[in-house]
């Protein structure tokens, strides 16, 4: 029988509800029929912890006295947003330090996070509001105002692994991969990964509660660059990158446990993001989206080392997830993962733990993602300098 | 016993036979773990002799007396644990297999398989590898 999302949160609150991961679900469909898990089952923990470059955080400093209206923006040598008023900011995962390449906008974060100190630089013009022309300061989480992460494109519903064909080693943000197809490195959970259990985000849009970096966050949008034209197989899985989400929280109540800075050698910054997202076992077809298993969750295998990344085969997270994946021409590739299963598994236990203690409840999306958008590139024009 | 050693050449000493010398004169295995050695440039090799402590520093004070500037390795990788989130990025790059998954998805490190390639310093994204400083034998 069909489940509404305000009968799930019901039994969340007399403490009957049913919560399993993702990956016990996938385990419980081999020897259960759907019908019986759709019926038994209320909700199914998914998530996943992987570098997200287009992460940042927004943060309201205070005002100073007297007041500054603040430019050329700099915490901890690096670049911060000037053009939100006097004394907000957002800084960008990626951005890079001024004195240092391996620390940027996601060593703040994760700095900011962890209680520690930051070193805050401005400069202002010096106006009858806002007469200050210079501070330099320290600030922490507990001395600033709003501090929340908002992240353009997170959680990409699948993404291609990645090789190297040439004769060159490449430093990629899919890791180094090794000359002559010699390495193979993928970057999702799989079969626990959020958007490959609801393929057509059925129950994920604006306002879906969610889990981000060790506290609650919401969906606030789609993300960036949301594809729902990519090629899908037949259990509705996009072959790469297909739909993407846009994610806000607090970030005063993070934890670095599930925020992580990293540096990719001769890529630059990324963050990695702890995103657990709960999908209620709405009906049989929910259910049946949320068996799928790593054997039926195929990706495109692309070619990193030519330009446009052409694809050079086409492998299921199984394969990716036994170690070695073999290519068209017969070649047997070591493949090795980028994001990490072990703390993606971590994060949908503790979410799991969350909604049977009755600490976390379901949302209903007031508003659903478009279902036709596509990814456009750059238009180059000539005299591009109008 | 074991030892590693780095042996640095100059672009004369690359001409000629040393480890096969060094293998006649002493008592000792030498198992090659990284060459880079080109002829007219010198080079460096990376190898690990097994003896007996007689015959291995016999083997050092040769090879010094040859010209060659040896210096043991006295702590290969350096691995931090505690900062690692096992991403297994490094696995990717880890050809001896001394860095691998285990079944839960940890990262596994044995140093007794490591060869000293110094890839997973530059691909762990946590920094948390480092090649650590040899000292003169």
């Amino acid at each position: 029988m069909a489940k509404s999302v305000a009968q799930i949160n019901e039994k969340i609150k007399q403490g009957k509800v049913v919560v399993v991961t993702a990956e016990e679900f996938t385990l419980m469909a081999q020897h259960t029929s759907i019908e019986v898990l759709a019926d038994e089952v209320d909700v199914v923990t998914t998530a996943t912890f992987g570098p997200m470059c287009s992460s940042s955080a927004v943060i309201n400093f205070g005002h100073w006295s007297p007041g500054i209206r603040m430019e050329e923006i700099t915490l901890n040598g690096v670049s911060a947003y000037e053009g939100l008023a006097a004394v907000d900011t957002i800084i960008g995962a990626t951005a890079e330090s001024k004195f240092d390449p391996t620390y940027g906008g996601a060593n703040v974060i994760e700095d900011l996070i962890a209680g520690k100190d930051v070193r805050l630089v401005a400069r202002g013009k010096g106006t009858d509001c806002y007469p200050t022309k210079e501070i330099d300061t320290w600030i922490n989480k507990d001395t600033i105002n709003e501090f929340y992460l908002f992240n353009p494109r997170n959680s990409y519903q699948n993404y291609a692994a990645a090789t190297n064909s040439t004769n060159k080693i490449r430093n990629t943000y899919m890791g180094i991969l090794l000359p002559r197809c010699s390495n193979i490195t993928y970057s999702t959970s799989g079969e626990l990964s959020p958007l490959l259990n609801d393929p057509y985000l059925r129950t994920i849009g604006l306002g879906t509660r969610i889990f981000l970096g060790g506290t609650e966050g919401y969906v606030v949008w789609n993300g960036t660059q949301y594809n729902t034209t990519r090629e899908r197989n037949e259990h509705g899985i996009p072959l790469g990158g297909g739909a993407t989400l846009a994610v806000i929280g607090d970030a005063k109540k993070m934890s670095t446990d599930y925020i992580r800075s990293a540096y990719y050698e001769k890529y630059g910054i990324s963050m990695f993001v702890g995103i657990g997202i709960p999908i209620p076992v709405l009906d049989v077809e929910m259910a049946r989206h949320l068996a799928i298993s790593n054997r039926q969750i195929d990706t495109m295998i692309l070619d990193y080392g030519i330009e446009g990344h052409p694809s050079v085969g086409r492998t299921t997270y199984a394969e990716l997830q036994s170690g070695k994946v073999t290519l068209p021409d017969g070649k047997e590739v070591k493949s090795a993962p980028l994001s990490s299963l072990s703390m993606a598994r971590e994060i949908a236990k503790l979410l799991q733990e969350w909604i049977e203690e009755g600490s976390f409840f379901l949302t209903e999306a007031v508003h659903m993602f478009p279902q036709d958008s596509f990814v456009k590139t750059m238009v180059s024009r000539e005299e591009g300098t109008r | 016993m074991k030892k590693r050693y780095a042996l640095r050449f100059s672009p004369t000493l690359v001409e000629q036979p040393l480890v096969s010398k060094l293998v006649r004169t002493y008592d000792v295995d030498i198992n090659i773990l990284n060459a880079d050695v080109a002829s007219g440039r010198g080079g460096k090799l990376i190898v690990e002799l097994s003896g007996t402590q007689e015959a291995l520093s016999g083997s050092v004070a040769w090879l010094l007396d040859s010209g060659i500037l040896v210096s043991e390795m006295f702590k290969e990788l350096t691995f931090q644990e505690e900062g690692c989130i096992n991403c297994g990025a490094c696995t990717a790059v880890c050809s001896s297999r001394a860095l691998s998954m285990d079944p839960q998805w940890k990262l596994v490190y044995d140093p007794a398989l490591c060869v000293v390639c110094s890839l997973c310093v530059q691909a762990c994204p946590m920094q948390l590898f480092e090649v650590s400083n040899e000292r003169e034998a």
